[in-house]
Formats: structure tokens, sequence, C-alpha cells
């Protein structure tokens, strides 16, 4: 637990990306390091001040952080390298925020990128289930999907209206991997990967990279007229009971909160709201399904009132709660470590009011939100 | 329940240890049971994953459960998947069983876009492939009772 007096107020000072997507001629150390400097520039401080780094990635390698800074500046400077699957990104953003409201240092980066293979993620060669044929992507999303299809009466349209939204919110923004609206009918007839979802729901793994510098308060003072709090950072591991990626059996006696509703509870509770202070939300749109089962998850709406969120309207750009502005997992693809600092990079933006067309008008708190294998997962808010 | 003939004439071997065994009365899956909290877990846990301690006894699962939620395998999955040359898609299920928790298995159904939730589904062991030693894998799957 944290004690509050030892506690100080972190910023967000510099915040860059790279274009997500497939860059032949670009090895995955020139990426991440193009999303640093971005962040460094935008930071408008020198690359002297910072004090401390975290990288977040999967399959860039060991020290790939280390490799990357190299080729910044040499500075002396701790660097850690954190592999935390969907939430590694995620992770590295709350090893800086710790450093920085722990009063250990005034400006920490938190980086991360991949250069991820093509197609589903192999499994691990050991594993027996795996050569069964279980444990493969997107099939524990389906069995999701199909078990809330059931019980509230979620249907395909609503997951075709999902994926539509996301793509025309991508197709307004310049680092999505898709910049192209969807129509529902291509939506709808794509391949059937894991009933019930198909091709065109799915999130794809790529490359790309996203970086974000925090400072104290006194550093944000000094170098920027638009400071944006990061009220909270969680990283949660889940709590015996629920279903998490992959499982061989689940408990059917245990009734736990999922990881995501313990880690949205303790953001709320850390950042002093409520979701219906939320004007805007990134969450982790692995599929379709996801994005309306974590709306319910994260307190947006009601249990099993997530589709009927959708057919508000309500997570649209104009909506009650605009939900995955950016377009989402769905377009931009995922690069695992680059993942969740992008979706902060996005709400910053929004906050600072620079997300040029996909702007939410007058947006003041973000939440940002991954869930990856064995159910870690980050959740952030962000407030200007 | 085992395939009639299937495994006479050659080596069987499971795919892993101590997932299920063979009877007379068919295949049962093996669990594990807390005998503080009465936990029912698969595969076999030394430890009870509710109470953090171990204190779990070894127990043969039900045969039968009901079908919670399901999905169709559409494409071949990748490495280190061994299913047959000819990918044919498959069913995959979380199927909930009286001791009170969800196992997640292939489905061995031959129409498995017919499936639907709340199916009472029964387990089988049959043969995955031959390995390199020319041995059958066996492993579980789980298909609905045709009564």
């Amino acid at each position: 637990m944290r004690s509050e007096e030892a506690i100080r107020e972190v910023y967000v000072l510099g915040v860059g990306v790279h274009p997500f997507g497939r860059f032949a001629d670009k090895d995955v150390i020139e990426i991440g390091r193009e999303a640093v400097l971005r962040a460094i520039d935008d930071a408008g401080l020198p690359w002297q001040k910072v004090a401390a780094a975290y990288c977040g990635t999967v399959f860039a390698g060991p020290m790939a952080g280390n490799k990357v800074l190299a080729r910044v500046g040499l500075t002396g400077i701790p660097i850690v390298n954190v592999e935390n699957a969907c939430a590694s990104g995620g992770s590295a953003l709350r090893q800086a925020y710790q450093a920085v409201a722990g009063g250990f240092c005034d400006v920490a980066l938190a980086f991360g990128m991949e250069k991820m293979p093509r197609g589903f993620i192999a499994g691990n060669p050991n594993d027996w289930f795996a050569v069964m044929g279980l444990g493969v992507n997107p099939q524990y999303f389906a069995l999701k999907a199909r078990w809330h299809m059931a019980n509230f009466g979620t249907t395909e349209k609503h997951l075709v209206q999902v994926s539509v939204k996301n793509h025309q919110n991508g197709a307004l923004n310049p680092f999505a991997m898709y910049r192209k609206a969807m129509s529902f009918a291509e939506i709808a007839q794509s391949q059937m990967v894991n009933d019930p979802l198909r091709l065109l729901m799915l999130c794809a793994p790529n490359e790309g990279a996203a970086a974000v510098v925090l400072c104290s308060k006194e550093i944000a003072r000094q170098y920027t007229t638009k400071p944006i709090k990061l009220a909270a950072i969680v990283l949660d591991s889940p709590i015996y009971g629920t279903a998490e990626v992959p499982h061989i059996s689940v408990s059917a006696r245990v009734e736990a909160p999922t990881v995501t509703m313990t880690a949205a509870e303790e953001a709320y509770e850390t950042a002093g709201i409520g979701p219906q202070d939320l004007d805007l939300v990134e969450l982790q749109d692995t599929d379709s399904a996801s994005e309306i089962i974590y709306t319910e998850e994260l307190g947006l709406c009601q249990r099993g009132e997530g589709a009927k969120l959708l057919d508000d309207g309500a997570t649209e750009i104009d909506g009650r709660i605009p939900v995955n502005v950016s377009g989402g997992l769905l377009s931009k693809g995922e690069p695992l470590g680059a993942s969740a600092l992008a979706q902060v990079v996005e709400v910053v933006w929004q906050l600072r009011g620079e997300a040029g067309r996909r702007q939410v008008n007058n947006a003041r708190t973000g939440l940002t939100h991954v869930y990856g294998a064995w159910g870690n997962c980050a959740v952030s808010v962000l407030q200007r | 329940m085992l395939a009639a003939n299937e495994t006479d004439a050659r080596p069987v071997i499971p795919i892993a240890p101590n997932l299920f065994e063979l009877s007379a009365e068919g295949a049962r899956l093996i669990g594990s049971r807390c005998v503080k909290c009465g936990e029912v877990t698969f595969p076999v846990s030394a430890f009870c994953p509710q109470c953090c301690t171990e204190t779990t006894e070894t127990i043969p699962l039900s045969r039968r459960g009901t079908l919670y939620s399901f999905t169709v395998q559409r494409f071949r999955p990748p490495p280190p998947y061994r299913g047959p040359g000819e990918f044919e898609p498959y069913g995959v299920g979380m199927i909930e069983l009286p001791e009170g928790l969800r196992v997640t298995a292939v489905l061995a159904d031959e129409d498995p876009d017919s499936l639907c939730v709340g199916m009472e589904m029964e387990l089988i062991v049959m043969k995955l492939f031959e390995d390199e030693m020319g041995r059958d894998v066996l492993g579980y799957k789980f298909r609905r009772v045709h009564e």
C-alpha cells in the first residue's frame, strides 16, 4: 500500500510515437529511437535531464532498451527492460511513475517498441495444450465473446459495429496501421477466424514504438504551459478464479472480479474520480467483443449493457464517452511493448487539444487500459 | 471412452502424464481437490490455488458436463500444433463439470456449427497423431451426448 505523504504528483512532459505498421527498411532499435527522440523533443528539455529509463518490449530481445538509448546518448542513467506481454509498456510507465512519484528522480522516460513476427503468435513448443490445438489467439477471446452473446444478447451486428467505429476513427489517425474506414458489409463478410470473431474484428500484431517523458510538478512548471497529470497508473495481475489467457480450466465456484475491474477500481480511487468523470477511454480492443466487455468492466456502463452503450452511440467520437478515438488496436495494430504507451500518447494529445480531426471536444480526463497474457492489466488516468 | 481397436496394434502414450485415466467404465480426467476448501482444479496440482497451500488430493472428474461457451477454430494453429495434415476446422469449448470447474478442450464434433451453449457434453480420449517413434499419442476431447 502506498503512503500518501511520500507520493509526489507526476506529470507528462513529452510524448512521441513511431507510426504503427510494417517497416521493412528499419530495425526495431531504430523504430524505438525515433519515438524516444520525438518524446524528448516534445518535452522540450535536454536529453541529459532524463534520469531513469524503462523500456517495455516482448520481441525486441535482451537489453533492447539499452540498445535504443545507446543511439540517443549514453548518460549513465539506470535503464530497465520490462517484459510483461500486452502490458509491457504500461509496466514500464508504472516504473517511471514510481521513480518520479517516490522522489528518486525528477525526469523519467518510459518507452516501448516491437517488430513482431507476422501472423498469429506461436505457442510454446513445450505446451501440450498447444500441441492439441488449444492456447492460440484469439480462441479465448472468442470464448468470452460467445459467452457474452449467449448471456446478454450481444449480437454479431454489435461486433461489426465496433470495428466500423474504430476503423472510422483510425482513418483520422496518421499513426495508425490501417488508416481507412471499412464498411459494415466488408467487416461482416470477412473471413471467420474463431466464431464469432472474423478477421476484420481482430487486431494485428505489428511494428511501432511510443515514448512518454514523466516529470515532477516543478519541472512541469519550468518546461510546459500544458501540463498533463498522470493521476494514476495501476498494474494488476489477476485474482484466482477468473478466466485469463490462456486457461486449461477455470473455477466455476469462485466469483472473483476480473483484473480489469480491480485495476480500474484502484485507478479511479487513486485519481479520486469515477467512470462518470471520464471524457475519453482508450481500451484493449484485441477484438470487437473485448471492447464491449471492457466498457462494462471499466464501469462505463452496467454489466451486460456494453452492446447498448454502443447502440446508443455513446462510444463514438462525439458520444457521451468516446472509446478508442485513436482507432484502437483494431486500426493501429498491437506492437505489445508500445501499445499502452501509445494509448497514453493519444490521451495526452486529446487533453492538450492536439488531436486534429479526431479531437474530442474539451476533453479533460482520460483513461487507458491494456490487458494481455496471464491477465496482466495496466490502467492509467490522465488529467489536465 | 476409447474408440474401438484404435490402440490394439500400436504402442500408445498420453500427450502429457497425469491428465486422464482409462478404465473399463471409460476415460476420466484427473483433477485435484483441496481438502480444506473443496476447490477442484485440472490438471492435477499439488497446491490449492485458492488456499495457496499444498492441501490437495487427486480425484477423477465427472465424464459429463455442459457447454459453457465455445468457438470454432477456422485456421491451422501455428506450431507446436500437431493436427492432421489436411486441416479441418474444429470446435473449442469450455465444459462446466459438476465438481465446479470449466475445462477448456478441443471438441470432437463432426458439426461444430450446430453447437449451442448449454449442450450436454462427454469426455473421450482418442488418438491425436503419431509421434516420431511410431506411437499413437492420446489426448482428451469432449463431444456432445447423443441420446
